[in-house]
């Protein structure tokens, strides 16, 4: 299949100023729980959709049959959608501006795009092998995937295939301790089951007793999965266009202002190959780096067309649907510049007494316009004494500020991952933010968990 | 299709053990207004064949999309190749006997809402819209209305052939007010408001227009609220709250995948040994829990689950000990029950069918009416709609915020108080359930984004539930 084919049919049979989006997955993934392959799952399928502005409104259609008739049918609803949409009131969306020369990235991995099960099988023989070594269970996923994604108007589109492998693995002990490791890429040959394996093993492997903590302050060492998860959630709450225009953003009245500690330097970068990179978003906006914490102040929020309108400004390439997604537009390529710390050891080292969180969960927000988030600890907390991790600890409860933490920021270190919790929730949209470990003075605890 | 199905079934019956084919088409309908303008408007459909097979002990599944011989050939192929490429699996359990299920079934609709005019839907939610902002204060004001309609054929290695058509439909909207802080009311619930496995009949039902006034009235009421005060409390959970307190640490803690530890790298695993029926405290002798996918109205009901096994209630708590789970055939086989629960659920044509709730519904007390609850409760705090969740990777602590509360003094509803949160431990909690109230109060309540798998699942569920009391919890801990 020919997405930009498609797409530019579908666009077509559209009529003039609609926008077709073309999202074609193959993808397969095999999960395994107590070193034994559970389910998999492989997946063909493409989703088209076609979005048709009309007096300010926008109708979205999809379907994933690729004919003629059946694209023109699509394309007919849109069109009533938007029809019946002005027949009521005018709306304010502007229209597509899509670029047509977006940049081109290696983002493609061939080997990576042949999907094989038996690659899969060899990874899952490695991962319970290790396991078994260490007397642990291995649970996880492992998972490859192909998207091939094109864009069409009137005027002509462009397209862009990616590949994207992740593969997590969580060993538990028969003492029901539990450790993480994962790993995300362009290339399933960067993926180490083993060596995944072997540091899940670790984590789970401490025999003593966990201390449990009593609700309240501490300073904390997240690792980069744990720092992930809370800039992430970050997107969601401050970085929001949608949000900001409306009033109810995190950062309303205060871009240029200090938000966070001054080591924080947060960007959305779409190009870099040490994210899971793309050229474009679903409205055909070209996308772009984007500066949205530099030494601690705010600079931008993400827009998709619809906020940007709203915002008087222009979009910045972060629309999720085509005619703006109700949840609003979001980044979707995070990075979190390292800082002078050389791994998560040094970070410890300044501790006295304090908390190290391998990863976060359940995370939720509570009250956006204060990024005020609560998470559970899990697979891996562990106190720290006197500069250094000593015992295992029994899971908490996280309640705190995002952006409080931020401000909290003690130290980085230098090397950055790109951490990703593998979640595919409808049409496979693969992303992960890049970041270093982090250590902040105080962050509030509210509770046990696990 | 049914003889596409057939032909798939015959083929696979020589290459593996079991297997099943599902062919799925769907259609989504979703409308929205956003501050007296179109927000969403936006019609989905697609559909596809799943096939699943077990070789051995390991499943392989595969999916594709359209109705085309050659391509489901070939997902019946690559799912075979799937479930042979993977370490050997030892011992494979029988799945739990099942009579293949046959014949048609589709829930009662009086009016399809895919036929009803856009320009009607639309028309009421700008009426709800514009009653939304009729109250200074309000900065965003959103209504919607969703539709569903899933057919479905199901097709068995075990001569199981059977064919279903699920409409759902419904709405809901809220107002966001911002003054430092923002607070958010909705109505008749939050995450995406009621939905109801009807036709367009339940949509006008809900009355949007006619509440607006008093949810834009209470959103900016909020703002002016004293803050929950943090300490220990009578509770009175209603509606969604009470429902979504159900659905986390009820629901989620008896799925038997999870119990099983097959969920452990992902929804996680369960405070619930699998050995605990008749012997487990739950809760208090009041709380009785049944998962029921034959509720009139309920989105987790169906004629047949999608593994072919038909629904029926499920007997999950018993005055507070546990009496059952929500289970697959290979999961009730592997501790011993006689028959699955018949809760195997898939999103759609390109996932496969996982342990999922039916309605998982808090059985009906004898405490009377809300006002009956309230005038017998002394000192509390009534907590009414969800605004965010949270809860462990074993569903035992909790922590919850509703969007509003009110204080309850000397069994009189008296001020508002905004961010009520409270926090708990799930045995303890449910044991300190005093009060339900009865069957004139008790209600299904809708929640549309319930996820779980990987890939990931999105499922639509219903929990019935009265009005409940709770003493001596954990509030003001956010």
């Amino acid at each position: 299949m020919n997405t930009l084919e498609v797409a530019e049919r579908a666009a077509g049979h559209a009529g003039a100023g609609a926008l077709a989006l073309v999202t074609r997955e193959r993808s397969l993934m095999l999960r395994f729980a107590a070193s034994t392959p559970t389910q998999s799952t492989g997946i063909d399928d493409v989703t088209i959709e076609i979005a048709v502005p009309l007096r300010g409104n926008v109708g979205l259609a999809a379907t994933n049959a690729v004919d003629d008739e059946s694209l023109a049918h699509c394309a007919a609803r849109a069109r009533g959608a938007a029809e019946a949409a002005g027949a009521t009131h005018d709306g304010s969306f502007p229209g597509f501006d899509p670029e047509y020369d977006a940049a081109v990235l290696e983002a493609f991995d061939s080997a990576t795009a042949e999907l094989d099960p038996a690659l899969g099988g060899a990874a899952l023989a490695d991962a319970f092998a290790v396991a078994e070594a260490h007397g642990v269970e291995a649970h996880g996923i492992w998972t490859v995937a192909e998207q091939d994604q094109a864009w069409a108007t009137g005027d002509g589109g462009g397209s862009e295939v990616r590949t994207d492998a992740f593969m997590k693995v969580i060993c538990i002990a028969p003492n029901g301790r539990s450790g993480y490791a994962s790993q995300s890429a362009i290339a399933v040959g960067a993926l180490s089951p083993a060596a995944l394996t072997e540091h899940a093993a670790l984590k789970a492997a401490p025999s003593a007793a966990p201390v449990e903590l009593p609700p309240g302050e501490y300073p904390v060492v997240f690792e980069p999965q744990a720092v992930g998860w809370l800039l992430d959630l970050l997107g969601a709450t401050a970085f929001n266009g949608l949000a900001y225009a409306e009033g109810r953003g995190a950062l309303v009245g205060r871009l240029r202002e200090r938000i966070t500690a001054p080591a924080i330097n947060l960007s959305d970068s779409p190009t870099s190959v040490r994210t899971l990179p793309r050229s474009f978003d679903a409205e055909g906006s070209r996308k772009a780096p984007l500066p949205l914490i530099q030494d601690g102040v705010a600079h931008a929020v993400a827009h998709d067309i619809r906020s940007a309108a709203l915002s008087g400004t222009v979009s910045t390439g972060h629309a999720l649907t085509p005619g703006g997604d109700p949840g609003g537009p979001h980044p979707t390529n995070l990075v979190l510049a390292g800082g002078g710390a050389r791994d998560e050891a040094e970070l410890c080292s300044q501790v006295e007494r304090g908390i190290y969180v391998t990863r976060l969960w359940y995370a939720n927000v509570v009250r956006p316009k204060e990024t005020l988030i609560t998470a559970v600890t899990r697979d891996g907390t562990f106190l720290i004494e006197d500069g250094k991790v000593t015992r295992p600890l029994r899971d908490l409860r996280l309640t705190d500020s995002v952006l409080g933490i931020l401000s909290h920021t003690r130290a980085l270190t230098s090397e950055q991952k790109l951490t990703s919790d593998g979640e595919f929730y409808g049409r496979r949209f693969a992303y992960g933010v890049v970041c270093p470990a982090l250590s902040a003075d105080a962050v509030r605890f509210t509770g046990a968990a696990g | 299709m049914r003889d596409l199905l057939a032909d798939l079934i015959e083929s696979a019956r020589a290459r593996a053990g079991y297997a099943d084919a599902r062919f799925v088409h769907s259609r989504v309908e979703r409308l929205s207004t956003r501050n007296g303008a179109l927000d969403q408007i936006d019609s989905r459909e697609s559909e596809g064949i799943g096939v699943r097979v077990r070789v051995g002990g390991a499943w392989g599944f595969a999916a594709v999309r359209g109705t085309d011989r050659r391509d489901a050939e070939a997902a019946l192929t690559r799912a075979l190749s799937i479930a042979e490429a993977q370490p050997a699996v030892p011992e494979a359990t029988p799945l739990a006997p099942e009579p293949p299920a046959q014949g048609e079934w589709s829930n009662s609709v009086a009016r399809d809402p895919f036929e009803v005019p856009l320009e009607e839907k639309l028309a009421i939610l700008l009426a709800a819209d514009a009653g939304l902002r009729t109250e200074p204060g309000v900065n965003l004001t959103l209504a919607r209305f969703s539709a569903f309609q899933t057919d479905k054929i199901f097709a068995s290695t075990e001569g199981a052939l059977c064919e279903q058509r699920i409409t759902e439909c419904g709405g809901g909207m809220a107002a966001v007010a911002v003054d430092g802080e923002s607070q958010i009311r909705s109505y008749p619930a939050s995450h995406g408001g009621h939905v109801a496995q009807a036709g367009y009949e339940h949509f006008l039902a809900l009355e949007l227009p006619g509440h607006a006034p008093r949810v834009a009235s209470e959103a900016v009421a909020l703002l002016r609220a004293p803050a929950c005060p943090p300490g220990r409390k009578t509770l009175i959970l209603v509606g969604e709250q009470l429902g979504l307190q159900v659905h986390e640490s009820v629901g989620h803690a008896v799925e038997l995948d999870r119990v099983l530890g097959r969920e452990a790298s992902y929804a996680g695993t369960s405070f619930v040994p699998a050995d605990g029926i008749g012997s487990l405290r739950f809760g208090s002798e009041r709380v009785s829990v049944t998962a029921d996918a034959t509720n009139s109205g309920g989105l987790g009901s169906f004629h047949w689950d999608d593994e072919g096994v038909e629904g029926r209630p499920v007997p999950i708590v018993r005055e507070g000990v546990l009496a059952g789970f929500l289970s697959s055939r290979e999961t009730a086989a592997e501790i011993g029950l006689g028959r699955s629960g018949g809760c195997m659920r898939a999103e759609g044509f390109d996932r496969q069918p996982i342990v999922r709730m039916t309605n998982v519904n808090l059985e009906p007390g004898d405490a009377g009416s809300l006002e009956d609850l309230i005038a017998d409760t002394g000192d509390g705090l009534l907590i009414e709609t969800n605004r965010s969740w949270s809860i462990d990777n074993r569903r035992l602590h909790f922590q919850f915020e509703g969007e509003a509360a009110w204080e309850i003094t000397r069994g009189e509803r008296g001020r508002l108080l905004r961010n009520p949160s409270y926090a708990g431990v799930t045995p303890e909690f449910w044991g300190s359930c005093d009060a339900v109230c009865s069957a004139d109060d008790w209600h299904l309540i809708s929640l549309l984004d319930c996820g779980k798998g990987e890939p990931g699942q999105v499922m639509r569920v219903s929990h019935g539930t009265a009005p409940a009391r709770f003493r001596d919890v954990e509030v003001g801990v956010a």
